[in-house]
């Protein structure tokens, strides 16, 4: 364009002005500032409406539909979860990307990488914690938006395909959740995996079932094969596969409309797409606004939780040899774990969730009631409560407080300090733990609130199995607390008892504990104690 | 219609929507400047955190795999393993090999590697080899933690060399001390200080260093041989074979361990001053531990 001509016939200011709406339009793809002043305003569009450009013109807006039903809009329709599920994976994504930076899939490299990301990359531990905290909720959210579409009746003719490539979404979210567990390479992660990867190996007949563990595992354990697997399982394959089925789902969701509250139609409609121009949203600028301020909201809400509540936890190295006590799944898988105890692998790890996966994905062809009314589909919503109260059973089955305790002394040391992780020992910390033998049959008291707290909980806990176990008489405690090396405590736990027949047993733990190790529980406030000044407490 | 109770979840007026969004914006900004803020602080603290809990973890190494040899505190045991929680070792021990590296990498390559050589050696075993490169059961993060935890000796070594906290480093016979003799230089038996009491004879067996040439637990049987001095799981059994009584033969073996060599070791092995170093009550009270077959540890 030449400038010169264009300045003679126009004056100055005018062309400048041109010019700069001109950047603007192409900025906005497609709406010129004067409109973006009147959707500021409030005022409607005129017509043709010149807010529809950009939806041709953008790529990510293209796949947006121009308008809504405005009764789906109401955040108590679909209370946005879609949107955050998809919005989840973005995050994910970008802190995914930030760690793998400082990450590298070895045995010999990753769990020291995950301490060098914790100790000395500035918001180093602020990534991780996110990305952490992302893939609970993700998980969390997901199966949300599920039970939403379910309530609903939205798995309903049409939307068959949409409710499958969703089960397809669960699915590879839960696994991209599970792959990514192994990668900071400590025992809980080591463990989990372990666990998790050996009930693919009940896959009958056998050798299909070796054969995916193998694959799976690189090699008969995990090592340093699985721990690449699953690594690109986890950054790669999986990510690539969620992308694509996103498209896919997404697409039938903007192909059908999203479903009206079922009041709104008559039963065996479908008119989500017929939206009187009466009753319709535009995305721009409403549902736009409606939607960035609510992620900018969850956003916040997001940094909030990660910065003071909630801390990704890194245990000991991973350990082949050695299993921690009460090894456990993350929460989403305790109910797997739960089935696991009450039935043997091959049920509990390979039939029963396969048939539980077929039916959820035959859920719209099962149900053929064609009403999406919750009055009309009692059957269907009273068996997914149930459905839901026995998953929330079998997770309560899967957590250690269930069928797996061990050896009462044991249980109390574990209670107290357990072998990975924090505990009430470890968090209370080496300042307010004095040196000293204490006995629990002399109730003794120091001068540390905190620590007599310990003593207390010690003594009650003994007591506690001494009523429940009757193989455990007659037990006492006595702690023993020494200076090991400068700034190293050693800290044993010695418990005696009766056994049922009266022969005394006792049994003897050791750990030790370092000032400068700061203990930390993965939900909760976290401690910021560290920034108080040394010495002073 | 009828409104479901939880509909005033939905913002309609677009207005408050953008000032909750911005609002959330301002909320999201304070909280990363706070993160911001105390990050230099936070992740000293975490570098801290890791070398405390390296630390603990070498702690737990030691306990099962070196005290038996080095000493429950380090202080090493007569004839058996030298010190480590000694100032000789760490502040003479280097110059008299003329090791030109850190004293870190001198422990972390002893340990990785050990001293599998019996050349001229005044130790009763070999120190082993502990990385899992050379056979030995340790991860290169294990050989890190028991390094760190053994130099972490440092601060409580350097205190040592008063009367009532001497030094107990032992002369090391392929490579004497240029340090000054008579100040840093005597020997270990020489400094001890006289027991208060006499000693229960788990802690006598223990700190004259019979752990490091002795099982406690496992019998002496033709298929089950102590690798360097007898097991003495089945003592109470076996000791009355000689043609003493019992208790005669275990003192003996004891304060004179050479009048009998059992079958299949050498003389010269166990170290034979304990007479001088336990009291009679003393020496009387371990050998009736080691006799009684329900012995406590
Ligand atoms: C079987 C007994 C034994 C065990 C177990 C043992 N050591 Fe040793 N250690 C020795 C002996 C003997 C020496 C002296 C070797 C020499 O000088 O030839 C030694 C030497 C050392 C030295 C070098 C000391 C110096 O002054 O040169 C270090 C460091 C050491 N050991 C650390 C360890 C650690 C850490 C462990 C546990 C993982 C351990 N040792 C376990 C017997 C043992
Ligand atoms: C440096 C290694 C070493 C140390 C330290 C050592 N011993 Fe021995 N001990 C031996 C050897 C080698 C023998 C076998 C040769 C002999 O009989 O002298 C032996 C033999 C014995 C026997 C005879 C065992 C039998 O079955 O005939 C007894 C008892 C014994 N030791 C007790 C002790 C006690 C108690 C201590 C500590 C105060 C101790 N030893 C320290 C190496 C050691
Ligand atoms: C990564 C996981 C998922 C993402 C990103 C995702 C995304 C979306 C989005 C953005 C919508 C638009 C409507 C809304 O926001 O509610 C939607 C609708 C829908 N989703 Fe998902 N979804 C996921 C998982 C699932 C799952 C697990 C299911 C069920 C098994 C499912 C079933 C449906 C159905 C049936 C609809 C249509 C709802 C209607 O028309 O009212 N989705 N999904």
């Amino acid at each position: 364009m030449a400038v010169q001509p264009e300045i003679e016939k126009k004056s100055f200011v005018q062309t400048v002005l041109d010019t700069a709406d001109d950047v603007f339009t192409r900025i906005t793809a497609g709406i010129p500032a004067g409109e973006v002043r009147r959707m500021i305003r409030g005022e409607a569009p005129g017509r043709p409406n010149p807010r529809l450009k950009p939806h041709s013109e953008a790529f990510l807006l293209h796949i947006k539909p121009t308008y809504y039903h405005e009764s789906v809009t109401k955040f108590t329709h679909t209370f946005r979860l879609g949107l955050l599920s998809t919005y989840l994976f973005f995050v994910e994504t970008i802190t995914g990307l930030i760690l793998m930076i400082w990450y590298a899939p070895t045995p010999e490299r990753a769990y020291e990488d995950m301490i060098r990301l914790l100790s000395n990359v500035p918001f180093g531990q602020f990534m991780r914690d996110m990305h952490r905290l992302g893939a609970e909720l993700m998980v969390l959210i997901v199966t949300a938006h599920m039970v939403r579409t379910y309530l609903t009746g939205s798995y309903k003719a049409p939307r068959q395909f949409t409710w499958f490539t969703g089960v397809i979404l669960l699915v590879v979210t839960l696994f991209l959740s599970f792959s990514g567990y192994l990668l900071p390479w400590d025992q809980l992660a080591f463990w989990a995996v372990t666990i998790g990867t050996s009930m693919a190996e009940a896959v009958p007949p056998a050798i299909v079932g070796e054969t995916v563990n193998l694959l799976a595992r690189g090699a008969p354990d995990i090592g340093a094969n699985g721990l690449l697997r699953f690594y690109l399982l986890h950054v790669l394959f999986l990510p690539l596969l969620l992308f694509l089925f996103f498209f896919v789902h997404y697409y039938k969701v903007v192909h059908f409309g999203i479903s009206l509250p079922s009041d709104e139609e008559e039963v065996g409609q479908d008119t989500a797409n017929k939206v009187p121009a009466d009753r319709r949203v535009y995305f721009l600028p409403d549902v736009m606004i409606d939607e960035a301020s609510f992620l900018i909201g969850f956003t916040a809400l997001m940094v909030l939780l990660t910065a003071f509540f909630f801390s990704a936890p890194l245990e000991s190295i991973a350990n082949p040899q050695s299993t921690p006590l009460h090894t456990v799944a993350p929460w989403y898988f305790y109910w797997l774990q739960g089935l696991l105890k009450i039935a043997d692998k091959m049920i509990a790890g390979v039939i029963v969730p396969g048939v539980l996966l077929v039916l959820l994905a035959a859920i719209p062809y099962l149900d053929r009631n064609p009403s999406r009314r919750g009055r009309d589909r009692r059957v269907a919503i009273i068996s997914g409560i149930v459905a839901g109260i026995v998953m929330i059973i079998l997770s309560w089955m899967g957590t250690p407080y269930y069928a797996v305790q061990g050896a009462p002394a044991v249980e109390v040391v574990q209670e107290l300090m357990p072998e990975e992780g924090a505990g009430h020992v470890r968090e209370a910390g080496y300042q307010h733990l004095p040196l000293g033998v204490y006995d629990t049959r002399e109730h003794p008291t120091t001068d540390d609130a905190k620590f007599n707290h310990i003593l207390h909980e010690f003594e009650a806990s003994i007591a506690r199995f001494e009523e429940q176990d009757p193989s455990f008489n007659n037990a006492y405690g006595i702690l023993k607390i020494t200076q090991e090396q400068p700034r190293l405590k050693r800290i044993t736990w010695e418990i005696y008892w009766l056994s049922a027949e009266g022969v005394e047993d006792r049994f003897v733990r050791t750990f030790f504990l370092h000032e400068d190790s700061l203990y930390w529980e993965q939900y909760g406030l976290r401690d910021f104690s560290f920034l108080r000044p040394p010495g002073q407490e | 219609m009828k409104r479901p109770w939880y509909s005033f979840l939905y913002v309609r007026s677009p207005i408050v929507k953008i000032g909750l969004g911005i609002a959330s914006l301002v909320l999201t900004i304070v909280l990363l400047l706070f993160i911001g803020i105390i990050e230099e602080r936070r992740m000293e603290a975490q570098t801290a955190n890791w070398a405390g809990r390296e630390i603990e973890k070498g702690a737990e190494l030691y306990a099962n795999n070196c005290y038996n040899c080095h000493g429950m505190d380090g202080k090493g045991l007569p004839g058996v393993a030298p010190a480590l929680h000694s100032k000789y070792f760490f502040t003479q021990r280097l110059n008299d090999i003329g090791w030109s590296g850190s004293l870190h990498d001198y422990v972390a390559l002893t340990v990785a590697a050990g001293r599998p050589s019996r050349v001229q050696s005044q130790w009763a075993q070999m120190m082993p080899t502990w990385s899992n490169r050379f056979g030995g059961p340790f991860r290169d993060d294990q050989v890190q933690a028991v390094t760190a935890f053994v130099l972490n000796w440092e601060e409580d070594a350097m205190q040592q060399g008063a009367a009532d906290n001497p030094d107990p480093w032992q002369y090391f016979e392929d490579a004497p001390s240029r340090a000054v003799v008579g100040e840093d230089g005597a020997p270990v038996a020489a400094v001890t200080p006289e027991p208060t009491g006499p000693r229960p004879p788990q802690e006598l067996f223990n700190v004259m260093g019979c752990l490091g040439c002795h099982n406690l637990d496992q019998p002496q049987t033709p298929n089950n041989r102590g690798p360097v001095g007898p097991n003495l799981g089945n003592l109470y059994e076996t000791a009355g074979t000689h043609g003493e009584d019992a208790a005669t033969y275990v003192h003996n073996s004891i304060v004179n361990p050479n009048a009998y060599i059992s079958e299949g070791y050498t003389a010269g092995i166990m170290p034979a001053n304990f007479g001088e170093r336990m009291s009679e009550e003393e020496i009387n009270s371990l050998v009736e531990w080691l006799l009684d077959p329900n012995r406590q540890r």
